[in-house]
């Protein structure tokens, strides 16, 4: 079982560091200094493949010699088309599932579900698995009827149909969302034991909509507008204060999500996307943007997602979310098969744009390898990193480090808590530490523990 | 505290004082712009930051602008809330204390790639023109919508709208009480509106403060605009309460957070009698009376600018922030050994929440 399942894992690598590699010479110069192609470069050495030397890691080990049997999907038909006209997982994969934590919260409407990071592969989250935050339930919008008016601060009102919208250039980028929250329950010390709750928060998808600049300039924007409050046509009703300069930068008045419409718990019909923002900014089922010359001061950006420090201040208007990483396997949910070789990964992104260096600790942050990256590497959307590790089986502490485009180095813990303290509920974007424990014959199950500094 | 001009300009002479490194290639005779910040921020900031590849939080590069005391920790925020500094989020008036109007935040000026990626969309689009897709429609017809109120107190009702804070009691108990309690003090694990507890934490284990309309909102129009567009919970903007209705209930909470309506001869509040008819007029005196609105700041983040080191790192960036690996904390342990998670929000010891009540 062990070995299938490093093969398995060995298998995959190949096949994505190929991706990464194709990626990297489509150019995106940002990667230049973190991807190390070890193989590529024994190649270029003139070293032929030997099959023999290949399979010497097998040498000494049990074969399998009982016949392989067929089993019932050989020996009967499967189910036709149109069984599923909208397509569902395997049954096998029911346990990955968005879920949240009953005691977070005292209803259903006004609460949160957590993506299963730790069964995640790539940087793209399917729909069905898309976090879900509400402040007053979900509502089920005829699109027909559904409007989007942009007023206020103009020269000419306008009012759009969904059609209308559609009408209009299109832009298709690949972002994270993720609620300031994430990780919120950490800031007094370790309480959840997946990364599904520790990170759980967010997600990323390929969004497609109107540049939100476009519709903006549509309507005249006046010189002395200064703010947009955009407001959602749910029963929360949110609302948020978004600077001209952020809302002109890259927002999407977003009408799709992985190729299909958005789904309910996502804003259908119609949701503003704030790349690199806090999601709470991104207003669901949008209806209206007024265009303004002060912010609203309302209660989303005072009496919730400001940040209560040690010294009983607050910060407000905290947009960019911090680069951030985590190791997704192995991590908690996952158990260590002995010790040998792993392969390492994780997710890294950041709110002020791409990735460009994840490192990897293994002794509590003392010293550091450099991850390299599987997927490509976007703006302000996550970036799948991976990083070989050959473990003795003793004790480690594993951390992953981003640092982004702008040369921010994420954080230990230690130095986020005595800044902010541990009241601050949002951001708390540094580094967490899985522990895993020794391996002593198997005795503690290869146990990964997620602990805090 | 972080909210008035004094504090700021007293710690800006005290950072001058301590000199200015400017490490940095190409940042020329690396004077400041001299004017509001007497000497202590490079005023080319984006060449520095363009010669550096865009890094414009690499902690070199923000050490050539502000300087290497600027830069760090609680020292280096001081210095970013004046609104001059490239890193500020803080625009001229935010950081008044005492009645700060509406205060604003701004994206920094050293966030360069933002600003120039606004003005290629946007003010420099000189050839844009409408493609005409959308319906033009009359501001008037927004009415119903538009029913938004600003920080400013835009868009309040006529001051003739109100009812008495007792009437405003009343229907505060019929629909709100269930849920917030009949004084605010919560139920069922939703949002007390009105307990009265210190932000201020000085200890680690000390339970996360209730953050509440009295001390913690810093804008009272923002507790109608609220209340007026969501509340009740099952269903928001209720015409059965109305404005009337909803600025009579803004008036019982108001009350029951102690909030003042001005202050007498001596110094002492004046509070808010029951029999007092409560309307936007009330409402926007109010405002000014938010015991919390001084201590609020615009967003500062990020103030850890670490290197990103690679081997044999220096304690603090290691373990526990001392070099200890050992050191870690880990879930409250059952009896047998076996971690157990959240267990005081399980048990029901502990209301639902975060570190705070309710989401």
């Amino acid at each position: 079982m062990t070995d299938k399942i490093v093969e398995k894992v060995a298998v995959q690598t190949d096949e994505s560091r190929d991706q990464g590699r194709r990626a990297f010479l489509k150019g995106s110069a940002a990667v230049a200094g973190g991807v190390l192609f070890t193989k590529a470069a024994s190649a270029a050495e003139g070293g032929q493949y030997d099959p023999k030397k290949a399979v010497s890691t097998y040498a000494g080990k049990e074969e399998m010699t009982e016949v392989l049997q067929d089993g019932a999907a050989r020996k009967s038909l499967g189910f036709g088309v149109r069984k599923y006209p909208y397509g569902m997982p395997s049954p096998y994969e029911k346990e990955v599932q968005r879920r949240t934590l009953e005691w977070l919260t005292p209803d259903a409407m006004a609460s949160i579900t957590m993506t299963p990071l730790q069964s995640l592969h790539g940087i793209i989250t399917p729909n069905g698995l898309h976090f879900e935050r509400f402040h007053g339930g979900v509502p089920t919008i005829d699109p027909a009827e559904h409007r989007l008016v942009i007023h206020g601060l103009v020269e000419r009102p306008l009012i759009f149909t969904m059609d209308d919208l559609k009408r209009f250039p299109s832009v298709s980028r690949i972002h994270f969302a993720e609620c300031p929250a994430n990780g919120a329950m950490e800031w007094k010390g370790v309480q959840l034991d997946s990364v599904q709750w520790t990170h759980g928060m967010m997600s990323c998808v390929e969004w497609t909509g109107v540049r939100l600049s476009d519709l903006l300039k549509e309507a005249g924007i006046k010189p002395e507008a200064k703010w947009l409050i955009p407001e959602g046509a749910d029963a929360a009703a949110l609302t948020r204060s978004i600077p001209m300069d952020i809302a002109m930068d890259d927002c999407i008045i977003a009408y799709a999500q992985n190729g299909e419409a958005l789904r309910r718990e996502q804003g259908y019909p119609i949701r503003l996307v704030v790349p690199g923002c806090e999601a709470n900014m991104w207003v669901k089922y949008l209806r209206r943007i007024q265009v303004h010359d002060v912010p609203a001061q309302h209660r989303e950006e005072t009496s919730k997602y400001t940040e209560l420090m040690p010294d009983g201040t607050a910060q407000r208007f905290s947009w960019y979310m911090e680069a951030n990483s985590v190791i997704t396997y192995p991590s908690p949910d996952f158990k260590m098969q002995g010790p040998g070789k792993y392969f390492v990964r994780g997710l890294a992104w950041s709110g002020r744009g791409k990735v460009k260096h994840v490192d990897v600790s293994f002794d509590g942050g003392r010293n550091w390898k450099e991850a390299h990256f599987t997927s490509a590497v976007l703006d302000k959307a996550w970036t799948r990193f991976e990083v070989e590790w050959d473990w003795d089986g003793s004790e480690a502490f594993m951390m992953s480090r981003v640092t982004d485009e702008t040369g921010y180095v994420q954080p230990p813990m230690p130095q986020m808590r005595e800044l902010e303290g541990t009241n601050n509920v949002y951001h708390r974007t540094a580094m967490v530490t899985w522990r895993v424990h020794p391996w002593e014959d198997g005795k503690n199950g290869g146990m990964i523990e997620n602990v805090q500094y | 505290m972080f909210n008035t001009k004094q504090t700021l300009l007293a710690s800006a002479v005290a950072m001058a004082a301590t000199g200015t490194a400017f490490a940095m290639s190409g940042s020329g005779d690396g004077s400041a712009n001299g004017e509001k910040i007497d000497g202590k921020y490079a005023a080319n900031y984006a060449e520095i930051i363009k010669e550096n590849n865009g890094e414009y939080l690499d902690p070199k590069v923000i050490e050539a602008i502000l300087g290497e005391d600027a830069t760090y920790g609680r020292t280096g925020l001081m210095a970013k809330l004046d609104p001059a500094n490239p890193y500020s989020f803080e625009v001229d008036d935010s950081i008044d204390g005492g009645n700060h109007g509406n205060a604003q935040c701004k994206v920094p000026a050293a966030f360069t790639e933002v600003h120039e990626e606004a003005a290629k969309n946007y003010t420099n689009d000189a050839d844009f023109k409408a493609y005409g897709f959308g319906k033009p429609i009359a501001e008037e017809a927004t009415k119903v919508w538009n029913i938004t109120v600003d920080g400013d107190g835009n868009n309040l009702p006529d001051p003739s709208v109100g009812m008495t804070v007792e009437e405003g009691g009343e229907l505060y108990v019929q629909f709100c009480g269930m849920c917030h309690g009949d004084f605010g003090e919560g139920a069922k694990g939703y949002l007390p509106l009105a307990v009265d507890g210190n932000l201020v934490t000085s200890d680690f284990d000390d339970s996360s403060p209730m953050k509440t309309v009295g001390n913690y909102w810093p804008y009272a129009v923002t507790l109608f605009d609220y209340i007026r567009r969501t509340m009740p919970f099952w269903t928001p903007n209720m015409p059965a309460i109305g404005d009337a209705g909803y600025m009579g209930m803004t008036g019982y909470i108001m009350q029951s957070n102690y909030i003042p309506v001005g202050f007498d001869d001596d110094g002492n509040p004046i509070e808010l009698d029951y029999d007092t008819v409560y309307n936007s007029e009330l409402l926007m005196k109010q405002n000014k009376y938010m015991k919390n609105q001084g201590n609020f700041f615009c967003d500062h983040r990020p103030v850890i600018h670490n290197e990103r080191c690679m081997s044999d790192c220096p304690d603090y960036m290691v373990g526990d922030g001392k070099g200890n690996i050992q050191n870690f904390e880990q879930a409250r342990l059952l009896p047998d050994g076996t971690p157990q998670y959240n267990v005081p929000e399980r048990m029901h010891e502990d209301p639902p929440g975060v570190g705070h009540a309710g989401m």
